[in-house]
């Protein structure tokens, strides 16, 4: 229980102590630390000071009342009654802390007193002596506060008791004084700490306020950070870590961007020469094979025109309409591998003739919708790339979704082109995607996208269809060129 | 708690059941010295006429007679010249006499500093002198006589004269060489010189007076005969009781003694010639 109860004071602290910034931690523990002194001091003083004065008080009280009672032995045993009084004026006259003087005979009965007018009641029977007594002081509790009464027998009793009070009045006084001198010191030095822990705190505070600037600007990718190192000691030393530590951020910044540039060109340079060796087999397919297939044909027209044994003219006939499937066939492939409508007649008109292709062979409805395309053509790596994102995406439709229908829209705006590809599909669960393992079509898309510092986004869920967004930006046009 | 402002008239002195007996002495030594001596001699009386006793003290010898004369104090130890002017002025009465050494006498000794050069009276023309009491007989009247037998009056004789009011203090003011000289009662000069023998090294004495009666014990002309024969049985039988011998030891008392007014005829003569001294 206790332990907790421990943990939950702790705890309180901390919440509090943690919230307050290092500059008020700083300035607390100063003032704290100046104030308990200071309060400790001033007490303990006022205690000692206080002891010593009421003993000295005391002992005051004493010697007055002893000379009083030596001087006042002739004056009364004589009956000289104003030289008594004459006597105890001048002692209250000589110490101004003497309240009152008053001498008591044998019987009880006031001989002479200092009070003007009367005599306060119950004073004389507040403190006794006995006659054989060196002195009895007694603290009276009066409405002016506390009184030392002394009491001292004037001649072994025979005569009577002299009576002296001294008021504290003075010792208060002086303990008040000397007290607010001690606490107006304690405020000086409170003052003068306060001011030494402002300095102190922004001495200490500065450097790590430059650390928080300066890893926040880490944060947002400045790696350039240095902060200057005030001093050689742990913060100085955290400074130097800092900035040791921005500068291999910094190196390794760098080494990043080199590799990832390295390897863009690469990809780029991959990309590039599977383009050129595409675009090199379609001509090849379609100048040389097409060539040859045709010559084929024409040779077997001819061979069937010159031929006269029907069997020979029809299995020339039947040969020849091979060669012309076959043509066909080299023909589409070469449009596959590499449309040179997208060089001849840009990137609108190769996408139609592609979406009008894929239609004929797919049972598959697609809407294509193309904007913005008239002012000029893009980029032909945007171009390339944009046509090999939608070949992949089709290729996808109409290999895994199962899909009836699918749309495309493509959009151009000053600073980007915007591709939309969308199915009514099966869809997939987002978060089973393994961008790399499996999904090549979705990985090759990707890396498009990103080699022209474009944006990729794919919206889909369990029988929901699938949407790709490919965003590529119009500024930035120098990854690949 | 103490109220020290509301001050409230004091408590009047009843009236006691029983009256002390009221006793003065005259201020021959100092009023403590007095206390301290004739104490036991109060606490014997007492016992012996079984009421309290009280001492009444005053500065000097006319306000001790002045008691006398209004019967504020039943009985009373003067001075020699204390008496005689009581005698004369009101009729203050002998009831006894101390014997000391074995005489009911005493003399005047005029003293010096032990190192002043001074022989006699004459050698301490334009000294400082300390008389005792203004109507002291050894202390004021005896060297007063002294200078006038040398023509001159005290005034013109001394330099300067102050008055200590008792014995103790005129010894003490010429030892510590506050007075060139002065005259003092040789009972009390031999019980100082008895108490403190240092004395003798401060103070010598250049001239002894003539025998005078000693100074006796008086009661007030209107003191009720009984009362008067009682205190004088009680006083002349002291010595048969243990507690009456020491008090007498303890004034340096052999006996209390019958007096006549006749042993006071010598001091009388002398105040005559010298005139009664004012103040």
């Amino acid at each position: 229980m206790n332990g907790t109860r421990f943990e939950r004071w702790i705890y309180r602290f901390w919440m509090v102590a943690g919230a307050v910034n290092i500059r008020v931690k700083i300035l607390g523990i100063v003032l704290a630390l100046v104030l308990l002194l200071g309060f400790t001091v001033t007490l303990q003083v006022r205690a000692l000071l206080a002891r010593s004065m009421y003993i000295q008080l005391e002992e005051q009280a004493i010697s007055i009342t002893r000379d009083l009672a030596a001087r006042a032995v002739d004056p009364i045993l004589i009956n000289n009654l104003y030289a008594l009084q004459q006597l105890m004026i001048g002692t209250q006259t000589t110490y101004p802390t003497v309240r009152y003087v008053f001498i008591v005979d044998t019987h009880g009965y006031i001989l002479a007193h200092t009070f003007q007018g009367g005599f306060p009641q119950g004073l004389i029977e507040a403190n006794t002596v006995s006659a054989d007594a060196y002195q009895h002081t007694s603290v009276l509790q009066t409405d002016e506060g506390q009184i030392w009464d002394t009491a001292v027998p004037i001649f072994d009793g025979r005569v009577g008791t002299a009576r002296v009070g001294l008021s504290d009045a003075n010792v208060i006084q002086t303990l008040n004084v000397i007290t607010g001198q001690l606490l107006l010191t304690t405020i000086l030095v409170s003052t003068v700490g306060v001011t030494a822990a402002v300095l102190l705190t922004w001495v200490l505070t500065r450097p790590i306020l430059a650390l928080v600037q300066a890893t926040k600007a880490v944060e947002k990718g400045d790696f350039f950070q240095h902060v200057p190192q005030w001093a050689d000691d742990e913060i100085g030393e955290l400074a130097r870590a800092f900035n040791a530590m921005t500068d291999a951020l910094a190196k390794s910044n760098a080494e990043r961007i080199e590799r990832e540039q390295l390897r863009a060109q690469y990809v780029s340079g991959v990309i590039m020469a599977q383009e050129d060796e595409r675009k090199r087999i379609a001509r090849e397919l379609h100048d040389s094979t097409g060539q040859s297939l045709s010559s084929m044909m024409l040779g077997l027209k001819a061979l069937a025109d010159a031929c006269h044994v029907p069997e020979l003219q029809r299995r020339a006939e039947e040969l020849r309409s091979v060669a012309g499937q076959t043509l066909d066939d080299v023909h589409s492939l070469s449009l596959q591998l590499r449309p040179s409508v997208l060089d001849d007649l840009g990137l609108p008109e190769a996408i139609r003739r592609h979406v009008a292709d894929f239609r004929k062979r797919h049972s598959l409805t697609i809407d294509l919708a193309i904007q913005g395309m008239d002012e000029g053509r893009l980029p032909t790596a945007v171009e390339t790339a944009l046509y090999r994102i939608i070949q992949e995406a089709l290729t996808n439709v109409v290999r895994h979704s199962n899909a009836q229908t699918a749309s495309i829209f493509i959009e151009r705006t000053p600073a980007k082109v915007l591709a939309i590809i969308e199915d009514d599909g099966k869809g997939f669960n987002q978060s089973e995607i393994d961008w790399l393992d499996g999904h090549l079509g979705l990985y090759g898309i990707r890396e498009r996208t990103e080699l022209l510092s474009g944006q990729l986004t794919l919206e889909t869920a369990v029988n929901q269809g699938t949407s790709l967004f490919v965003e590529i930006p119009l500024v930035n046009e120098k990854v690949l060129e | 708690m103490i109220n020290l402002s509301a001050l409230k008239p004091l408590a009047v002195r009843n009236s006691e059941g029983v009256v002390p007996l009221r006793v003065s002495v005259a201020a021959v030594i100092s009023p403590r010295g007095t206390a301290e001596s004739y104490q036991p001699l109060l606490d014997f009386l007492s016992e012996s006429l079984g009421r309290p006793v009280e001492l009444v003290q005053r500065r000097t010898y006319q306000e001790t007679n002045d008691l006398i004369e209004s019967g504020e104090v039943d009985i009373a130890f003067v001075c020699t010249s204390a008496y005689i002017t009581g005698h004369d002025e009101f009729g203050m009465l002998l009831l006894a006499a101390p014997e000391v050494n074995g005489a009911a006498t005493y003399h005047s000794l005029l003293i010096v500093p032990v190192d002043s050069p001074a022989e006699t009276m004459a050698d301490l023309q334009g000294k400082v002198f300390a008389f005792t009491d203004p109507i002291s007989n050894t202390g004021r009247v005896y060297p007063t006589y002294l200078v006038h037998q040398l023509g001159f009056t005290p005034e013109t004789f001394f330099a300067r004269t102050f008055f200590t009011y008792n014995h103790d203090d005129a010894i003490r003011a010429v030892a510590d060489r506050l007075a060139d000289s002065a005259a003092v009662d040789s009972l009390v000069y031999d019980y100082a010189v008895e108490r403190d023998p240092t004395l003798l090294e401060k103070v010598r004495v250049i001239h002894r007076s003539p025998a005078f009666g000693i100074p006796p014990v008086v009661v007030s002309p209107n003191i009720r005969p009984q009362l008067r024969v009682l205190l004088e049985e009680v006083l002349l039988n002291m010595n048969a009781y243990p507690q009456g011998q020491i008090a007498l030891d303890n004034l340096g008392i052999d006996a209390f003694v019958p007096i006549d007014d006749s042993a006071y005829d010598s001091a009388r003569d002398l105040l005559r010639e010298v005139g009664v001294p004012s103040q």
